[in-house]
């Protein structure tokens, strides 16, 4: 348990640093991955069980990571990943079981609102909180934001799922 | 059976507590962090500064040589304009050298007055983040403070300091959808014409993405595809004559009382490593 929190602190760190540098470079009409939620998002997706501690741990680190990156204090991002992480879970229960335990279609809508409700979150947070915001940004350029970023996750799935499915024939991490 | 009943509800009230304690020692926790926010950014930027300018120039380096793939149809075009462009202002440097001569000692006089009236610290730029935020490599004990100016060596604008930790700062770009500053639009004036041309004020808008738009020029002004933005004396945050961009496309409606335009911004913020701050300017506000 210990090593795979390890595992995921180190991965969330090395996104952060590359959402920030690397993939800067790799824009499409503004829009940048944002790699830590997708990775928090599929790690949260791919929990077997209901392990709302490893949820929480997951959403602080996410949330530390992405809340250094912006301009706000840190915390609203910790929020609003614990939120998400928690009824992303509830809702998986309430999905109907298909001979695959962790669908792809069950994936990309979840994800799609997920990220909506966090981007619409966090620019509501910053207009009530932070003086230099001057109106809500939400529209064309969003959706296409939502949109890079799915594209993204959906890669990121199968790699995850052909790891989870490589770590569980061997030893679990 | 009374027993029973007891201990299901013992359990049940068991349950709400450990919530109540779990949910009292997030709350805590989000708090302390919140407290420490300077010291933990500061001390993650310090630790990873050197690693996240790796992997800026990596991501420079990867992009450029990507790039040239799938722009080659884009370069021929831009090749093209750009040889337009230079004809273009070849036969208006033939007519301004006359100018020049008799402009050269005033001009001469007011860039250095210029140069020796702002303050440069130069910095690092380290990473660029969601909302067109821009991360550099000084800080506050380099004298930096929120609300300097940021230029380029070309004196191009790229916007103005947000936030300072001690050893990093974040600078809101003038791409950034929370930033409007005061323009003027300076007109291409045919070789031959010798009216004088009036000045047309006007916004730039950040529209997100490292992209912005032109607003709030009346529509009875007459401005033009590839006229040169810079900042206006009117703008309280930055100082006047800074390089912002260009116009691009015209969107006028005569039944708006203001026009729009595209525009190019003059800044690139994946070829640039190095920045200014004017550390000295008196913000008027």
């Amino acid at each position: 348990m210990w090593k795979k929190i390890l595992s995921i602190i180190f991965l969330f760190y090395l996104f952060a640093l590359l959402q920030s540098s690397f993939f800067s470079h790799f824009d499409l009409f503004g829009a940048v991955p944002n790699l830590v939620f997708i990775l928090f998002f599929i790690v949260v997706f791919f929990e077997e069980k209901t392990n709302n501690y490893f949820i929480i741990v997951s959403a602080i680190m996410a949330g530390i990571f992405l809340d250094i990156s912006s301009y706000t204090i840190i915390g609203p991002s910790i929020i609003l990943l614990t939120v998400i992480g928690l009824l992303l879970k509830k809702f998986q229960l309430l999905l109907k079981n298909t001979g695959d335990s962790h669908p792809f279609v069950y994936f990309l809508p979840l994800f799609a609102v997920s990220f909506l409700i966090y981007n619409f979150s966090k620019e509501l947070y910053l207009y009530f909180v932070d003086s230099s915001r001057i109106a809500v940004h939400f529209g064309f350029p969003e959706i296409f934001l939502l949109i890079y970023n799915a594209l993204v996750a959906s890669i990121l799935f199968f790699v995850y799922r052909k790891f989870i499915n490589y770590t569980s024939n061997g030893k679990d991490l | 059976m009374t027993g029973l009943k007891n201990f299901y509800i013992n359990k049940k009230h068991k349950g709400w507590l450990k919530l109540l304690i779990g949910t009292i020692i997030f709350i805590i926790v989000v708090f302390i962090l919140g407290l420490l926010t300077t010291s933990i950014k500061n001390y993650f930027y310090a630790f990873s500064a050197p690693i996240q300018k790796t992997f800026w120039f990596a991501g420079g380096s990867s992009s450029k040589f990507l790039g040239s793939f799938f722009r080659v149809g884009s370069i021929v075009n831009e090749n093209e304009n750009l040889q337009r462009q230079n004809q273009d202002l070849l036969s208006q440097v033939a007519f301004l050298q006359s100018i020049e001569e008799a402009n050269r000692a005033q001009s001469d006089v007011s860039t250095s007055c210029q140069n020796s009236e702002f303050n440069l610290m130069m910095a690092g730029v380290i990473g660029l983040d969601e909302g067109d935020i821009l991360s550099i490599n000084k800080g506050s004990t380099d004298g930096i403070a929120e609300g300097m100016p940021v230029v380029n060596q070309q004196n191009i604008l790229f916007g103005k300091v947000l936030k300072v930790y001690k050893n990093f700062s974040k600078i809101m770009l003038i791409s950034s959808k929370d930033s409007v500053i005061n323009i003027k639009v300076q007109q291409q004036v045919p070789a031959d014409n010798t009216d004088s041309v009036p000045e047309i004020d006007g916004v730039v808008k950040g529209g997100g993405g490292l992209s912005a738009y032109l607003d709030l020029i009346p529509v009875s002004d007459n401005i033009n595809s590839q006229d040169v933005l810079i900042t206006s004396a009117i703008e309280k945050s930055f100082p006047k004559d800074l390089l912002v961009g260009k116009i691009t496309k015209i969107d006028k409606d005569d039944q708006k009382p203001f026009q729009q335009a595209q525009i190019d911004l003059f800044f690139n913020v994946k070829t640039t490593d190095n920045l200014f701050v004017i550390t000295n300017y008196k913000q008027a506000n």
